[in-house]
């Protein structure tokens, strides 16, 4: 039972430490946004570009007060939407009332990361990858690393 | 342990199957039934993600709700032992320790430069396809449409100048394809933020095929100015039935590098510790590759 659960431990650890996972980004979510910004938006999508290597979608979303602020978030590349449920001009067109999750850029204003989708039907869909990808992980390297601080 | 750390450590348990990940084999299963070429050696021939252990479809597979989004059942051939990180000698830990401390603000793919070998064999989020003839095995790999043609029984160049994703050439071991690769530039990483390698890096690769679904994966990587030994380890490389390589052109809109420099001009907006870290030492956003000391 205790090798059982070593095991599992040891397997799940794994996929918690960036030296031994598949490599899954080319960049660093880190630099650029925060995963202590959590944002969740619903709007009006006005514009959506399938492109690498990163897609983008755009909404405009209503503040309290009515003013509508455009907000544009970042997304996988078409070639891994394209084979996780999305299919372009199809699943997500302009016009198409949506919510967001995801997290705000470091600079602050109206753009983020987005992770998840949720449409008007209640499908949901990720469009992009989750916090911390490429950036380095919780772990920092080796024997050698600074007391964490403020991680 | 931060709430976020459970709720990614309780995600993968749940993507476990008890019976697969309890596995604690002294011996390695035997290969199944797998297909060959009509001059008896294994074919690897297909459309296949690396670094993965999960059998079935490309959505059936990388759907799920864990940070990976793995999915599906896992090979009987997964590899379930944690595997070492390269053994970095302490100046290449001190350049992954400033790597970190940036965030991978020096990632050399976010100017779509090739990963190299040791980082895209395994680029799970994109597929790659084999293709084999007797004399040449062609790899393809989506992530910025790279390939790797690998002669067979036949040895290196003698003219290589460096390049990104190095020289391979290949022969049979038994049913194992060997792959020997030699003559990589210094300008891509070996593995986590930061690992620089030298031109001396030296791969070797072995894809043995298992069953229809999976190729188990070994790689040994030496360096003697970067690493302290060899590093080896072992992945599987899974089949995706239904899918193919589509083209990514990353160069096509490519906002990071201008946001990268943007970030740099206030970098403790985004350094993990930035009382720690000089700014005079703090590497720059992927600018034209430096060498590596």
């Amino acid at each position: 039972m205790k090798s059982r659960l070593l095991a599992i431990c040891i397997a799940s650890a794994g996929l918690l430490l960036t030296a031994s996972a598949p490599v899954r980004a080319h960049h660093s979510f880190g630099v650029e946004y925060d995963e202590n910004k959590p944002v969740t938006l619903t709007g009006v999508v006005t514009r959506i570009e399938w492109t690498n290597p990163h897609s983008f979608v755009f909404i405009d979303v209503k503040d309290q007060s009515g003013n509508v602020v455009n907000w544009k978030f970042e997304g996988y590349p078409p070639v891994v939407l394209y084979r996780t449920g999305w299919k372009r001009d199809v699943t997500m067109k302009v016009g198409d009332e949506v919510t967001v999750f995801g997290w705000q850029a470091r600079v602050g204003g109206a753009w983020g990361h987005a992770r998840q989708i949720t449409f008007k039907d209640g499908k949901k869909l990720y469009f992009g990858p989750a916090p911390g990808t490429g950036d380095g992980g919780k772990v920092p390297p080796g024997d050698y690393a600074p007391a964490p601080q403020n991680n | 342990m931060t709430a976020l750390r459970w709720a990614l450590l309780i995600a993968a348990l749940a993507t476990l199957p008890v019976g697969a990940a309890a596995q604690t084999q002294t011996a390695p299963l035997k290969p199944g039934k797998i297909p060959r070429m009509a001059n008896g050696h294994p074919s690897l021939e297909g459309v296949w993600q690396g670094g993965s252990n999960r059998v079935g479809t490309w959505e059936e597979t990388n759907t799920g709700a864990g940070p990976l989004g793995e999915s599906g059942p896992i090979t009987p051939y997964a590899i379930t032992q944690r595997q070492p990180p390269p053994p970095y000698q302490p100046w290449v830990m001190k350049k992954m320790q400033e790597s970190y401390n940036m965030r991978g603000i020096d990632e050399p793919m976010v100017r779509c430069l090739p990963p190299g070998v040791t980082r895209t064999t395994l680029m799970g989020l994109f597929p790659m396809q084999i293709v084999q003839t007797p004399k040449t095995i062609v790899f393809l790999f989506e992530v910025f449409h790279l390939f790797r043609i690998i002669p067979m029984d036949v040895p290196h160049p003698d003219d290589l100048e460096p390049s990104y994703m190095g020289d391979s050439v290949g022969h049979w071991e038994g049913d194992t394809l060997v792959v020997d690769v030699t003559g990589f530039n210094d300008k891509t990483w070996l593995s986590g933020l930061g690992s620089v390698h030298s031109e001396k890096l030296h791969v070797i690769e072995k894809f043995t095929r298992m069953d229809q679904n999976t190729i188990v994966y070994e790689m040994t990587a030496t360096d003697p100015e970067t690493l302290t030994g060899p590093w080896t380890r072992r992945a599987t490389i899974m089949l995706r039935p239904g899918t193919r390589i589509r083209e990514y052109v990353c160069e096509e809109n490519n906002e990071d590098v201008q946001h990268y420099e943007e970030m740099m001009k206030n970098p403790s907006l985004f350094m993990r510790n930035p009382a720690a870290a000089p700014a005079t030492n703090a590497p720059a956003p992927a600018p034209a590759p430096a060498t590596t000391h």
